[in-house]
């Protein structure tokens, strides 16, 4: 009996662990989801019309007493972007996370891989030649241009992966090669645009929040609303792929179908994206290296906050774009790099162990 | 071709190399020496007469310096007039339809595509180039390679900073043709008519100069508004004009794109766009198609649903309909003193009451073009 007393007493502290382990991550998601939602107010309160925080609470909540004017400030310029910078963040955050995951590298995301540049090169078919992958869909060819040249590529990088003895590794020198062979055929491009071409292009190489719209935003949700659920159930899964793929094989993991069916999922999350607001780089990456570095592998907990890592980083450059000249609009790629990097480097420094395994 | 055309045709000819054989005999051993609008000085061993043009849009300040042809001297250009201004392009296809065929696509003289190989073999002698890719052309080495080709470059500017430009440009098209005449002739009437406006507006005290919005290229994108000009350009156009531009109060340099928010929050007494006959190259424009072919009752529709766009329609300037459209390409060519002249006219109705810039571009044409004028350049909304 003596025997049984060790195990309850071993085991209530394996439960207390696993307990307050729980909690912790709770607590943490919580606490940037809290963090995110202040940005989210900062954002929509600041802008070039001086509207104030009582003023802007008004309009949101009685759009009635408002004027037309802070009426289209409110809902159909600052709401939708300070939204989309949510959404969108979320989205590369969350892909990037599981890019990393199942490629078992740390330097995967969507950018690396091809899946922007491709996107970006879809949008210049359109803008410099006026050609539609899709034809008669109209105004919107430029985004469904470039929704459509990302999703092939991914199929590309699919259809490589069923090839027998692919590592994972060729994996992403594969994304790598598709990477330099859309920018270089979108500098081919750009030699050829007129300069209001140009213009247009730099949006999508660089990435803009001004598009924003609620159809946008709504697409948006809806794509992160179904995959980010689906990507949580396979949680148990994904954490065991993290320690090898024997392991998780034995384990009872389906490797093979499991990479195909995450890597399908943040096709769709980055081609969505990357239509809507261009090439956003670094969001994707660093997203989830933060994630890491603050509650480690658990995808229980590295993937909410890997998502609300890339939308607090993104929500954050929207601020911050609006601050460095009132009314000019910069591109948003350009800012979230120099943002998101010093707060990336701090926390290299401040853990100067491996975060990586 | 009928018959009176083919002898209008042939008179033009004649008339035309009369007038070029005259000069032309006591120049051909001299070498042309000036300094282009980059600052550069640039000899000629004599006379250019096959030239490639950077920008097919060159057409609009050759075209008011040749007596006749102004297709004589030219080999080939970029096909950039073909595809944004394709009303201008068939002007000059009609007027000389066999030279607007013969004309060479040179591609981008600063991408892969411009082959240095094809302007040997046109035989070109010299190389015609806007100010705005001066870095590109040093980069990619372009002018170095065409003058160990023994080609010459010149660099001439109706868009970076053409109200400063446009004068030295025009004279220098001038030398290089050997239209000195007829660019002084132009010069003339463009300070005359540029006088008309300026000297009215430098008596203007600062207080009565209306805060304009220039919408840069509206309608463009379908999904997006703004892109706008600085100091430069049609920026430029409207301090001329007597107004205080928008986009000059926020930046530095040519052109940005700006929020709506801040184009409401600033509330502008007055919005500009500009526009063209995009609509062949690119369908899917919502913008105004002014030009040689415009329609007015097509752009009433579609300047009508520019104002309705969302954030527009609540503006001070669209509700007092003080919001206007002008031809885009006015921002590329030296007559874009039409452009100052009607932006004024807007700005200040009464102290222009007599401008009339519609008479001044017909008087422009019928002294200097090779067709008449025609279309729709401007409108304003309802």
């Amino acid at each position: 009996m003596t025997d049984q007393a060790f195990d309850d007493a071993k085991v209530d502290g394996i439960v207390r662990g696993y307990r307050r382990r729980s909690a912790k991550r709770v607590a943490l998601v919580t606490c940037a989801a809290a963090i995110l939602a202040v940005m989210v107010v900062l954002d929509v309160i600041t802008g070039p019309a001086e509207l104030g925080f009582w003023r802007t609470v008004e309009v949101i909540l009685t759009p009635a007493n408002a004027t037309p004017k802070e009426t289209v400030i409110i809902w159909d310029l600052r709401l939708p972007v300070a939204l989309m910078a949510v959404v969108v963040g979320a989205m590369l955050g969350v892909a990037g996370a599981e890019m990393q995951t199942i490629l078992n590298n740390p330097l995967a995301e969507p950018f690396t891989l091809g899946l922007a540049p491709a996107a970006s090169f879809g949008a210049a078919l359109a803008i410099v030649l006026g050609w539609s992958v899709i034809p008669g869909v109209g105004g919107i060819f430029v985004t469904v241009n470039a929704f459509v040249i990302a999703m092939l590529t991914s199929l590309v990088l699919f259809a490589f992966t069923r090839l027998r003895g692919v590592t994972t590794e060729a994996m992403v020198l594969v994304g790598i090669a598709i990477f330099f062979t859309f920018n270089a055929l979108l500098a081919f491009m750009q030699y050829g645009a007129s300069e209001l071409q140009l213009a247009q292009l730099i949006f999508w190489q660089l990435g803009s929040l001004a598009r924003a719209t609620w159809p946008k935003v709504g697409i948006c949700v809806v794509v992160l609303g179904v995959l980010l659920p689906y990507f949580l159930s396979r949680s148990w899964s994904l954490t065991a792929l993290r320690m090898g793929e024997e392991k998780a094989a034995s384990l009872g993991v389906n490797v093979s179908l499991l990479r195909l069916l995450v890597l399908a999922g943040v096709s769709l999350l980055t081609a969505v994206s990357v239509a809507f607001v261009g090439a956003i780089a670094f969001v994707g990456l660093v997203g989830p290296h933060i994630a890491r570095m603050i509650v480690g592998e658990d995808q229980r907990g590295f993937l909410p906050l890997s998502a609300l890592a890339g939308a607090m980083i993104l929500s954050g450059t929207s601020i911050a774009s609006k601050a460095i000249t009132p009314g000019v609009v910069y591109p948003i790629g350009m800012i979230t790099s120099l943002i998101g990097i010093p707060f990336f480097v701090s926390l290299i420094l401040a853990q100067r162990k491996r975060h990586w395994q | 071709m009928t018959f009176p055309e083919r002898i209008v045709g042939f008179a033009r000819v004649i008339a035309a190399s009369v007038f070029l054989i005259a000069p032309a005999t006591n120049v051909t051993a001299e070498a042309l020496t000036l300094t282009d609008i980059a600052g550069r000085e640039v000899t000629l061993p004599e006379r250019p007469d096959s030239i490639v043009l950077g920008e097919g849009r060159m057409m609009y300040a050759i075209a008011p310096l040749t007596e006749g042809n102004p297709f004589e001297k030219v080999v080939g250009w970029k096909d950039d007039l073909i595809l944004y201004d394709p009303d201008a392009f068939r002007k000059f296809e009609a007027a000389y339809p066999e030279d607007a065929a013969r004309m060479i696509n040179f591609g981008n003289p600063y991408a892969g595509d411009f082959s240095i190989e094809a302007v040997l073999e046109a035989d070109a002698d010299l190389v015609l180039l806007d100010l705005g890719n001066l870095f590109k052309a040093e980069d990619t080495g372009l002018i170095e390679k065409l003058d160990k080709a023994g080609i010459a470059t010149v660099f001439i500017d109706f868009r970076q900073n053409p109200t400063e430009n446009a004068i030295p440009s025009m004279l220098i098209l001038g030398r290089l043709l050997g239209e000195e005449e007829a660019a002084a002739e132009f010069i003339d009437f463009y300070i005359a008519e540029m006088r008309k406006v300026t000297n009215i507006v430098q008596s203007l005290p600062n207080e009565e100069k209306p805060l304009v919005f220039i919408e840069n290229a509206a309608g463009w994108q379908t999904d997006f508004c703004c892109w706008t000009f600085g100091s430069f350009n049609y920026g430029r156009f409207v301090e001329l004009a007597g107004g205080v531009n928008y986009g000059s109060t926020k930046f530095q340099g040519y052109s940005t794109e700006v929020s709506l928010e801040g184009v409401i929050a600033a509330d502008p007494d007055v919005i500009i766009g500009t526009g063209a006959n995009w609509a062949e190259a690119r369908p899917e424009v919502t913008a105004t198609l002014l030009g040689y072919e415009g329609s007015p009752e097509e752009n009433a529709k579609r300047i009508a649903l520019l104002a309705e766009r969302n954030g527009f329609k609540d503006l001070r300037a669209v509700q007092d309909g003080r919001m206007h459209s002008i031809y885009h390409q006015f921002y590329n060519s030296p007559y874009h003193f039409i452009a100052i002249q009607q932006i004024a006219k807007w700005l200040h109705p009464e102290d222009f009451e007599d401008l009339d810039p519609q008479a001044t571009f017909d008087e422009l044409h019928a002294r200097f073009m090779p067709y008449d004028n025609s279309g729709q350049f401007w409108i304003s909304v309802d």
